[in-house]
């Protein structure tokens, strides 16, 4: 079947659609930490964590309350319409995904990586997200200097691929958890792997079929 | 000034040691009055006496409705019997008369009827078995108002290292779903059934002693609720708590060891335990918010 530019037009609405609708639910999320507390949600299994290092509440808070931001690109930086008519819309979402992915969520996310539940995998695999989340990022804006905006346009599809990780995790774990009632930790093992590398790889898919365009 | 230091060291010399003296002399009053009771007899009888509290209905006993019980003789003078009933939470006084004919020792035992679950015991004991029945006072007010039971004499003693059996299943059967499916029969046909899915405890319920020592939370992160839940009330079923829930009490009810003795641990738990059940409950309430929703 071909692909008519309505069929097109469908998808692209219906992704909007289902990245808002998490994107709300992420909100919700972001909001049990409102006010700051040291036993918030996820830090009541993480108490460990925040008494015996002095760090990890700044990071952690960091990395809750700056990596919002970074899912709200989606709705935006895809957009031929908005590249073309009202370029500084892309530029600036643009610089603020990029400075927030470098400078706070990536960082913090490596740091609560080497702490994270779930043991060595669990560690490997979110240590690997953040350094990668960091490199593709770097590598986007890098080329958007050098005005090269294909290789600008196939890294920051990577970067925003991991970006998605932070939905496709939890909705990976929801899954995992309706069928099979795994152990909490043996999900998160799982899902620290499966919240991202499927994302890459259909991220390496797009590419491929732009360039092979 | 040192005169100072000297009176003050002779006054509190003079404190102290008035203070024995009027312990003695408070302690001296009760053993006066102790005096002029009745003598205790058949002492041997005292202690926890514990088993089956099962349901009669229509004369048949009813194993759907039973519950481990612990009845206290604590007092038997020539003016009567006096005791507890230990069951399903519930921790009464009893008072009542005891008739020896033989070496039949029997009792008739009536609780004080201000609790909607109260009622009158009557039973005896032959050699090491108490055998009796209860019946409800409100008999329209209690789902099952007539129970019997036979008991054996059970001494309770808080161990910390007691844990529950290893040869056992913990399933939770109190709070099954129902699950239904869907299936494709030979001929095509598709019909639905409709299954009980229950929960099972993990093999942790049985190694992990939150008694002992201070539990990690790394210890207990890759534990499901139901373990967590059961860890945490194994620490209350050493100290002898009655559980009123028939989802935990499911669990205890057959451990040999466990001697339901009372319906209040305030106070009792030992500083690593309390530290322990604050620690599960973080971590069940976390699985309650969190196990099965979209999030981490």
């Amino acid at each position: 079947m071909q692909l008519t530019k309505k069929h097109k037009t469908t998808a692209q609405f219906l992704a909007l659609a289902l990245l808002g609708f998490f994107s709300f639910l992420m909100l919700e999320i972001t909001l049990r930490y409102i006010p700051a507390s040291t036993r918030a949600s996820f830090l009541q299994i993480k108490q460990t964590e925040v008494e015996n290092l002095w760090y990890y509440l700044p990071v952690f808070y960091t990395h809750v309350y700056t990596s919002m931001f970074c899912l709200v690109a989606g709705f935006t930086q895809f957009s031929r319409y908005l590249l073309r008519e009202h370029r500084s819309v892309h530029r600036i979402t643009g610089y603020v995904y990029v400075l927030v992915v470098l400078f706070f969520s990536a960082p913090t996310g490596f740091i609560m990586g080497i702490h994270a539940n779930g043991g060595g995998l669990a560690i490997f695999f979110f240590i690997t997200l953040s350094v990668l989340w960091w490199a593709f990022t770097l590598r986007a804006v890098m080329a958007a200097r050098q005005q090269q905006f294909r290789e600008h346009r196939f890294m920051m599809i990577r970067s925003y691929a991991l970006t998605l990780s932070a939905i496709t995790l939890r909705l990976w774990k929801w899954i995992l958890v309706q069928f099979f009632h795994p152990s909490p930790m043996d999900v998160y093992v799982i899902v620290a792997g499966l919240g991202w590398i499927p994302n890459w790889l259909v991220a390496e898919y797009i590419i491929y079929k732009i360039k092979s365009k | 000034m040192k005169y100072a230091y000297f009176s003050a060291l002779f006054c509190m010399v003079l404190l102290f040691s008035c203070k024995p003296k009027k312990k003695t002399a408070a302690a001296d009053a009760p053993v006066a009055a102790a005096q002029e009771l009745p003598p205790e007899l058949h002492t041997d009888l005292y202690g926890n006496w514990v088993g089956d509290f099962v349901s009669v209905v229509e004369g048949e006993q009813d194993y759907e409705d039973v519950a481990r019980i612990n009845i206290r003789l604590t007092r038997i003078t020539e003016d009567g019997v006096e005791g507890r009933s230990v069951v399903k939470g519930n921790d009464r006084p009893m008072k009542g008369t005891l008739t020896l004919t033989g070496n039949k020792y029997s009792f008739i035992m009536d609780e004080p009827g201000s609790d909607r679950h109260d009622g009158r015991f009557e039973f005896s004991i032959t050699g090491d078995t108490l055998k009796g029945k209860w019946k409800a006072y409100k008999a329209t007010e209690v789902r099952n108002p007539v129970k019997e039971f036979v008991l054996v004499k059970k001494p309770f003693r808080y161990n910390a290292n007691l844990m529950l059996p290893e040869d056992w299943d913990y399933v939770d059967y109190e709070n099954g779903r129902t699950k239904t499916e869907l299936y494709t029969n030979e001929d095509g046909t598709v019909d639905t059934s409709i299954n009980k899915v229950y929960r099972m405890a993990s093999e942790e319920v049985y190694k992990i002693n939150g008694s002992v020592k201070e539990l990690t939370e790394k210890e207990i992160k890759n534990l499901k609720k139901l373990d967590l839940e059961i860890i945490r009330n194994t620490i209350f079923a050493r100290h002898g708590y009655s559980f009123r829930n028939k989802g935990v009490r499911q669990f205890f009810d057959q451990v040999e060891w466990y001697v339901p003795v009372t319906n209040s641990i305030d106070g009792v738990l030992t500083g690593v335990e309390q530290k322990n059940v604050a620690l599960l409950q973080r971590f069940e309430k976390y699985a309650r918010d969190n196990y099965d929703t979209f999030g981490r």
